[in-house]
């Protein structure tokens, strides 16, 4: 392979990047937040992407051949997808997690375990339900002209409408939650909770309801993500949340866990990454090295960065408490 | 005086379940009040010889019997083995030492490769030699082998996983699991060494003369999978001893303690002079060698391996024993196990096959105000399908409900002279 | 026996600890006092390496273990029992202390598995010593429950025989008094005074209780936002204005009494 044809797919390789860079941010987001303020790693969080994912494309194709206008379609499953995922997640909070707040048990894997157990339960109650229903679970975004057109932009580059709606729809997400959490009083609560929950709860604040809202935010990201997510690769499954679930993770830690700035730089970093690993590893090694290695390459980034910089790119170092 | 005649009780249920068993060994009701006496043997408060006596008694006694008219109850019996032994490895580092594991299959495949690809013609993909290595020592030389390698394994993982905090370990364990899941997918190319998805088959099994010999005097006919099923099953007895007797010395041991002393609170176990990586690494290597053995047993068992048998899923059903019996006991992982593998093998299946037989007659459930024809029934609704959501949900009710296990760790000892 | 000198250490701009030196002596019993937030616990922390100092440096021994992690710190002799208690909560009391023998005990895995005498010899001495250890601090009768179990009272002196166990040199004891009853407390002290003359080992003590601190010490250091203030004789900080003013505010001079 020259050296030529290498650099030419670069920027189409780039725009695939950034395009699943968007999707691992607001997924990365979730887990960020939930981190902020419980301290806890949400391994369902992968579950209210996936969740978010299916009914996304189980709205877009009942209503096709209703509703005519695509975009408006798709504004109505990011809406319900959004709606149903941060249900979802909210239920978890209150159904799983809180219980084990308020029992206050001092085993710090009874939360995590819970969130694996939650994780897997979902995967298996999705695949239930698409099965009961269409006796079988994959779910396919239909194909819309519309959103398939493409504009070539240059010889070796072109983007599709899909692509430009993934792009604006992520943007406006991500800027709209940093002007929540900056401006408003549930962001600044947020952050107050996310610091110190009792001295929180002192000032007025009810850590429940505003943990309780992080989950709906966040869980509400992971939806539309999961709507973007099937625009972008069409077909969906019950176990389409776990790769893009860790993906995210290792965003949310290489940008500092707990920073939403750095979610979204992480979450952009690792699809460019993941992406180029997966185009050029094969193309540099003969095929020796096969795309399948990229997941084995974005492991490899989380354990480096966990073990030499924990608190990630924007995150501060943070003091053992005693 | 009461322990006494519950002692005695014990016994008599263990030679009446036992004997029923023998006596009609393809029936599925006889097999109940077995499984019910070896439970109470595990939980019951008696003298530990009386337990033994009953248990063992069943377990090298009447299952064999019974297991040459019935070979299913061998299969049984070397499965919730092969459970056991790695719900106990993993016991050791989730439960004693509180180290969140989720990639604890991928040790259990290292230990199944290991003598795979050399008791297999996979080897002479990549090397001179003559394979598969059938002779009768090889099996047990990379058995051996197979606890070296997955101990070396988890050093070498461990050395950069565990200085990381609890649940940042949790994920790395969850990647790395996957990474081994990868590689095992695709090392067939450049060069083939573990055959890539198709997985590796057929694997030798060790010799085993002396069993067929000895079988062929009770009787002339025995097959030699009837041989081998019994060989394993066997095996997996002896390997299960073994394991609980190093768990048990090891929980009596200064490392015991300083797995339960970093569980319960690092800080101050640092200032007892407790190493915190040395400690976790020993957990880890330990936990890792019962699952390498048990893998090099799975390959010969099975025949065939490939990266399917070592999944996530594979990891959580393990952890899910260990979580189900007890955090930190020994007892309770034996008995998560077993009961984990029955519903997977034993109660789900039934279940799926009761429904199944439902939808082809066309069975009509009618109770006047509500009426079901069971031939709707998608054909989706298969609970045997469905081990993530059971396991899923044993996780979240155990720790909502019962985070200490149906069988909780007890930490007793003084018993500076006195055995019980 | 242990120098401190000059350290300070920041959290976050704020300084926790500002040039603190202190000398403490072999066979002393050495008291810190001061308000809440003094860093009466941060200087615990510094001495048994939970937290590096930024700068400065401290020797113990003659040697210097200012940049040793906390378990080479315990092994060169410094125990230490903690503000808010840090038991193994759900190991017995005798498991609790056992654990302190850790270091002691010798043998390798091999030993463990295979039972060999050397597993014997080093467990049952290290029984022994920890069957001494309860009955020193009056725990003997609760050996076997759980340490959860154990009233406020019971679980502080757990913690003074679990640290003893390591078989320190120095013993840093961080608010030994808190939650005990008068009587408790007056046993609290003998066992101090015992630890030093029967036991031989250099005490470190932050306490609230005037009372106790009063009684036991040779020497007090008084710490104030970070910084030492005062160092002397019982006697003279009782007296030491700056102490009163600073530590109690004006006019509160009979509380310390």
């Amino acid at each position: 392979m020259s050296g030529d044809v290498l650099i030419q797919i670069l920027p189409s390789v780039l725009l695939e990047g950034l395009l699943l860079g968007f999707v691992y941010a607001m997924i990365a987001l979730g887990y960020t937040m939930v981190y902020g303020v419980l301290g806890l790693i949400n391994f369902a969080h992968s579950e209210v992407f996936m969740i978010g994912a299916v009914t996304g494309a189980e709205v877009y194709r009942h209503l096709l051949p209703h509703v005519g206008n695509p975009y408006l379609l798709l504004a109505i499953s990011i809406t319900t997808a959004a709606a149903v995922s941060g249900g979802t997640a909210m239920a978890i909070e209150r159904l799983a997690y809180r219980p084990l707040r308020r029992r206050g048990n001092t085993n710090r894997l009874v939360p995590l375990i819970t969130a694996i157990g939650i994780s897997f339960f979902l995967q298996d109650l999705v695949r239930l339900i698409e099965g009961m229903w269409h006796n079988e679970f994959f779910v396919n975004y239909p194909s819309t002209p519309a959103l398939e057109r493409t504009f070539q932009i240059t010889e070796m580059l072109s983007i599709q409408m899909k692509a430009i709606i993934v792009i604006t729809v992520s943007l406006a997400m991500l800027v709209g939650l940093q002007l929540l959490v900056t401006r408003t009083r549930l962001g600044k609560a947020m952050r107050a909770v996310a610091q110190d929950a009792h001295t929180a709860s002192l000032m007025g604040i009810n850590p429940d309801q505003i943990i309780s809202r992080t989950f709906l935010i966040g869980g509400a990201l992971g939806g539309v993500a999961g709507v973007l997510f099937g625009v972008l690769y069409t077909k969906v499954d019950p176990f389409v949340g776990f790769l893009p679930g860790i993906r995210a993770f290792t965003a949310a830690v290489l940008g500092g866990i707990g920073s939403i700035p750095g979610a979204m730089l992480g979450g952009i970093l690792l699809g460019q990454l993941e992406t180029s690993a997966g185009v050029y590893l094969p193309l540099l090694t003969d095929g020796n090295i096969g795309t399948e290695y990229k997941d084995i390459f974005g492991f490899l980034i989380l354990v480096l960065f966990l073990l030499f910089r924990p608190q990630g790119i924007l995150g501060r170092k943070e003091g053992e408490k005693l | 005086m009461k322990t006494k005649l519950l002692s005695i009780l014990l016994l008599t249920l263990a030679c009446a379940s036992g004997a029923a068993l023998c006596s009609a060994p393809r029936a599925s009701w006889t097999l109940l009040p077995v499984l019910a006496v070896l439970f109470l043997c595990l939980t019951m408060r008696l003298p530990r010889t009386v337990r033994f006596t009953a248990g063992l008694g069943l377990l090298l006694i009447a299952i064999p019997f019974a297991g040459f008219t019935n070979t299913f109850l061998f299969e049984l019996g070397i499965q919730i083995g092969i459970f056991s032994a790695l719900a106990l490895g993993l016991n050791v580092v989730v439960g004693m030492a509180g180290l969140l594991d989720l990639g604890y299959a991928a040790f259990f495949a290292i230990g199944a490769y290991t003598w795979a690809i050399f008791g297999s013609t996979q080897a002479s993909y990549f090397m001179n030699g003559n394979f598969p290595l059938a002779g009768w020592p090889y099996f047990y030389l990379f058995a051996a082998l197979a606890v070296l390698t997955a101990a070396i394994t988890g050093i070498l993982i461990g050395l950069p996983a565990l200085r990381l905090r609890g649940d940042y370990l949790a994920v790395v364990t969850l990647g790395l699991g996957e990474v081994v899941r990868v590689l095992a997918n695709n090392l067939d190319h450049p060069v083939n060494i573990t055959n890539g998805p198709q997985g590796i088959s057929p694997v030798e099994r060790p010799p085993i003369p002396w069993l067929m010999d000895l079988l062929h005097i009770f009787n002339p006919d025995a097959s030699p999978a009837l041989g081998y099923a019994l060989f394993f099953y066997l095996l997996v007895i002896a390997i299960i001893g073994l394991v609980v007797l190093i768990n048990v010395r090891l929980d009596h041991s200064r490392f015991g303690r300083a797995w339960v002393a970093i569980r319960e609170d690092e800080i101050a176990a640092r200032a007892m002079g407790i190493s915190l990586t040395r400690t976790k690494l020993f957990a880890f290597a330990t936990g890792a060698a019962f699952s390498g053995a048990m893998g090099a047993v799975f390959a010969a068992k099975q025949r065939f391996i490939s990266p399917e048998s070592f999944t996530l899923l594979q990891s959580i059903t393990i952890l899910g024993m260990v979580i189900l019996g007890g955090m930190g006991s020994i007892r309770g992982a034996i008995l998560g196990a077993a009961l984990v593998t029955l519903l997977n093998i034993e109660v789900l299946k039934s279940c799926s096959d009761f429904l199944n037989t439902l939808r082809q007659t066309g069975f009509v459930l009618d109770l006047g105000f509500f009426q079901y024809n069971f031939a709707l029934l998608p054909s989706q609704l298969e609970p045997a399908k469905y081990e993530r959501m059971i396991f899923g949900l044993i996780l979240v009710l155990m720790m909502i409900f019962r985070p200490q296990g149906l069988i909780p760790e007890v930490r007793h000892r003084l018993e500076l002279e006195k055995d019980d | 026996m242990l120098e401190i000198a000059a350290i300070s250490l920041n959290f976050g701009g704020l300084a926790a600890l500002e040039d603190v030196s202190l000398k403490v002596a072999e066979g002393q019993i050495f008291s810190v006092i001061g308000p809440n937030g003094a860093g009466k616990s941060t200087l615990f922390n510094v001495l048994t390496g939970i937290y590096p100092p930024a700068t400065g440096a401290i020797h113990f021994l003659g040697r210097k273990i200012s940049k040793l992690p906390p378990q080479r710190i315990a092994r060169r002799g410094i125990g230490r029992t903690f503000q808010n208690i840090r038991l193994f909560g759900s190991m017995t009391v005798f498991e609790n202390v056992l654990v302190g023998r850790h270091t002691h005990i010798r043998y390798t895995y091999a030993d463990a598995l295979l039972h060999t005498p050397r597993y014997f010899c080093a467990e049952r001495s290290a029984r022994d010593k920890v069957l001494d250890l309860l009955n020193f601090v009056g725990l003997e009768a609760r050996a076997e429950e759980l340490a959860r179990n154990l009233s406020y009272g019971d679980q502080r002196r757990l913690e003074i025989a679990r640290a003893m166990a390591i078989q320190p040199r120095l013993l840093l004891l961080d608010e030994p008094a808190a939650g005990m009853n008068p009587r408790e407390t007056d046993a609290l002290k003998a066992l101090i005074r015992a630890l030093r003359d029967e036991r031989r080992i250099t005490i470190l003590l932050i306490e609230h209780h005037m009372q106790v601190v009063m009684a036991v010490s040779d020497r007090i250091a008084v710490l104030d936002h970070g910084r030492l203030i005062a160092e002397g004789a019982p006697a003279a900080i009782r007296e030491n204005p700056a102490v009163i003013e600073a530590y109690l505010g004006p006019g509160a001079k009979e509380s310390l009494a």
